[in-house]
């Protein structure tokens, strides 16, 4: 299997060890990721909220980069995600946009076609169960709070998801040994998005203390995402709070973890929040597995 | 394509509102600020030139309120044609600043994110290319890019 891979500026630029344990694990697969000269999604909070237009276009402009080769595009952020296909999504039934963006392409030469789908990793690895059972090499053990990401959940006239019970995360982190532990509000906001972050940081650290103190209660070993920018939100708010310490772990973080790869080619030492406990925690599980 | 007020209100099927109040009670960010997302509906229906208000711009646009609307008002869909709106008409937010430096970042890199020295450091330590290999490293293809979104609205309406 084959895709484009789309990493997203949170993974290659502020978290460089979610694009890494992104490709360790998927190659693990056997899953052949390419890299493409992508631009940044563009971001749903400040490029669609500004003007849609340009939205569409650079959307776009993405979309078609891997069309030549024939080969969807992998995300492993809801915001890339949440762009991507709601670009993709509308410019498949309406014509008149289609042919805006396509007036824009052909001024440097590009044609949208709309042949590669974009691609949320966990969708992916739905239908992939067998293969990560097959190289699990540690059964974790860890309570873990998931967290989706409202943009790879809705709206769901666009991502055909159920969001008010979605099961799939639960699912895929109980393969690898972990328990999701339910929380209270556990499918809110973490209220990084719609420009909310960068425009008014107070309120969406006030979103994100009431999100936090939900999970807290919850007594968990870690929180694991499937959206790079949540992932962001969760760890550099818990320093600004101080009150929390919470270890946040990206899902193909998770998944390393239990493929046996050493936590520090995961880049999980920088995380703001100490991730030593729940390295300790996954060694001890590692050890006992190996004395059996 | 600009739209008007009343081809937002009519295409976000606003006019089935009911007001019940459910949007309002959804929302994550109007439990901690003064937005009222019900509010936000009634008064683009009733010709209010709802998009001048301060409260459009705390929406997170989770889309809770628009999945859960008895009557399929598209209302986070509204919200962020009411933003486009606000922006052509020169309403920015008090606090644009950020989202502008990431417009300016987006221009100048291709990423909204660029990389810094810092992280640039901590890819090789964990044993990627010092830098992405994206469209910042492509010269060629920022060039285009940046063509791109010469022509592109957001360069006329994004205050830059
Ligand atoms: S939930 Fe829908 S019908 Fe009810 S007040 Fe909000 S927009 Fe109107
Ligand atoms: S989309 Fe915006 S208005 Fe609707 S519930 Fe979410 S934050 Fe509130």
């Amino acid at each position: 299997m084959d895709y484009a891979f789309f990493p997203g500026c949170i993974a290659k630029n502020v978290y460089p060890g979610i694009e890494k344990a992104t490709r360790i694990v998927f190659e693990k697969m056997n899953v052949g990721l390419h890299d493409y000269p992508y631009s940044c999604c563009p971001p749903p909070g400040v490029v669609a909220c500004y003007d849609k237009d340009t939205w569409y276009a650079l959307g776009a402009r993405n979309l078609a980069l891997s069309e030549p080769d024939n080969r969807d595009i992998m995300t492993i952020c809801a915001g890339c995600y949440g762009t991507l296909h709601n670009v993709w999504h509308e410019l498949q039934h309406n014509d008149a946009k289609r042919a805006y963006v396509n007036e824009h392409l052909g001024r440097i030469g590009m044609t949208y076609k709309g042949t590669s789908r974009p691609i949320h990793f966990v969708d992916l690895l739905d239908g992939m169960r067998d293969t990560i059972t097959q190289n699990k090499e540690v059964d974790l053990d860890l309570r873990v709070a998931v967290h989706y990401g409202c943009h790879y959940l809705k709206p769901t006239t666009v991502t055909g998801e159920n969001s008010e019970s979605p099961m799939l995360l639960d699912e895929i982190v109980g393969l690898v040994g972990c328990k999701s532990i339910p929380f209270k509000d556990r499918l809110t906001c973490c209220g990084a998005g719609g420009g909310v972050m960068s425009g008014e940081p107070e309120l969406s650290l006030k979103i994100m203390e009431r999100k936090l103190k939900n999970i807290k209660k919850a007594d968990v070993d870690c929180i694991v995402n499937i959206c790079s920018f949540c992932h962001m939100n969760f760890d550099q708010s818990q320093k600004k709070l101080e009150s929390f310490d919470i270890p946040v772990l990206h899902l193909n973080q998770l998944l390393g973890l239990a493929f046996g790869v050493k936590h520090k080619h995961l880049g999980l030492h920088m995380n703001l929040v100490s991730t030593r406990d729940l390295v300790k925690k996954v060694k001890g599980a590692k050890k006992g597995r190996d004395e059996e | 394509m600009d739209k008007t007020m009343d081809d937002i209100i009519r295409e976000g099927n606003a006019y089935a509102c009911i007001q019940c109040g459910r949007c309002t009670g959804s929302c994550p960010s109007g439990r901690e600020c003064g937005l009222r997302t019900r509010k936000i509906i009634h008064m683009a229906r009733v010709g209010i030139d709802v998009f001048k208000t301060e409260e459009l711009w705390d929406c997170t646009t989770c889309f809770t309120c628009q999945e859960r609307c008895p009557k399929e008002v598209k209302i986070t869909d509204i919200i962020i044609e009411l933003r486009n709106l606000a922006v052509k008409n020169s309403y920015y937010p008090s606090m644009a600043d950020v989202p502008k430096i990431i417009i300016q970042n987006l221009y100048r890199t291709g990423n909204g994110q660029p990389l810094s020295p810092e992280v640039s450091k901590l890819r090789s330590i964990i044993g990627l290319d010092k830098e992405p290999n994206d469209i910042a490293k492509d010269k060629e293809a920022l060039a285009d890019f940046q063509k791109l979104l010469d022509g592109l609205p957001l360069m006329r309406w994004g205050g830059i």
